[in-house]
């Protein structure tokens, strides 16, 4: 059985690296992938994308309103700061700091911009993963769609 | 290293709720999930014993440090509590609720399994 792509040298993952889409904590999870989990990866990318378009979709809604609610884009916020920590996703993480210090100054048009870039650095993230499990055997180990 | 450790996780993050009960239970913690503080409040209510808690600080309905002093309050005193946040200010929140310990997010095995060792000592002796 082949190991799981994330587990074996790779120039698109290492140029997310270079790239600074991904910092060690991604390399704890191949980490602990080893051995017993080879679709552990798979699954925390998987709820990653899915839940982070959903916080993202909620924190649009949010900023659409006349009279926008910044405490609760600002927990949102920190959902997806906390969750883009722990998979290792550092410039989406980055993005949700500058992102959270416009909720607390309750910044309109920087919350706007914010999403702006999160959004983008979001999606350029799980695109690059979804890229991966679309390159046949070799990307056996993340979500196609 | 081998453990029959019960862990509370009490976490609203899903993503960081997935990676930190994948981490407990590679040290072969029974996992305990909780969505908030209440709800881990909760579970000692009805009895539930745990050896190891680890506590998410900002979650809703209940924090994590609010979470801290009402267990200790139930008189929880044994189980180790550990605050795990990527707040600044969270280590002295969980610390004068009560923890044991803090660790900044996000969490690393080679953090995790000592503190999974210490309780382990401590439970066998």
């Amino acid at each position: 059985m082949a190991a799981p792509m994330l587990n074996q040298p790779n120039s698109l993952l290492a140029n997310m690296f270079a790239a600074g889409l991904l910092d060690d904590q991604f390399q704890e999870l191949q980490m602990l992938q080893e051995g017993s989990a080879p679709d552990f990866i798979v699954k925390v990318v998987t709820l990653f994308c899915e839940d982070g378009e959903r916080i993202i979709g909620e924190i649009a809604k949010l900023l659409d309103k006349p009279c926008v609610d910044y405490d609760k884009v600002g927990g949102f916020v920190r959902q997806l700061k906390g969750s883009s920590a722990s998979i290792g996703a550092l410039r989406v993480k980055n993005s949700c700091i500058q992102f959270h210090q416009c909720c607390q100054e309750k910044s309109k048009d920087g919350c706007v911009n914010s999403l702006d870039s999160v959004r983008n650095d979001f999606y350029d993230l799980c695109s690059m993963f979804k890229l991966h499990a679309s390159a046949g055997p070799a990307g056996a180990g993340l979500p196609k769609q | 290293m081998a453990s029959s450790l019960k862990a509370l996780l009490v976490e609203d993050i899903k993503v960081d709720s997935m990676v930190l009960s994948f981490m407990l239970r590679r040290f072969h913690c029974e996992v305990t999930l909780a969505k908030n503080g209440k709800e881990a409040v909760d579970m000692f209510l009805e009895g539930n014993k745990f050896d190891i808690v680890l506590c998410d600080k900002d979650m809703p309905i209940m924090t994590g440090p609010e979470a801290v002093i009402k267990i200790r309050a139930m008189g929880a005193t044994d189980v180790k509590i550990v605050g795990v946040s990527a707040d600044d200010n969270a280590m002295e929140a969980f610390m004068s609720a009560g923890a044991d310990d803090f660790v900044p997010k996000p969490m690393r095995l080679e953090v995790l399994g000592p503190m999974i060792e210490e309780v382990i000592n401590r439970k066998n002796n």
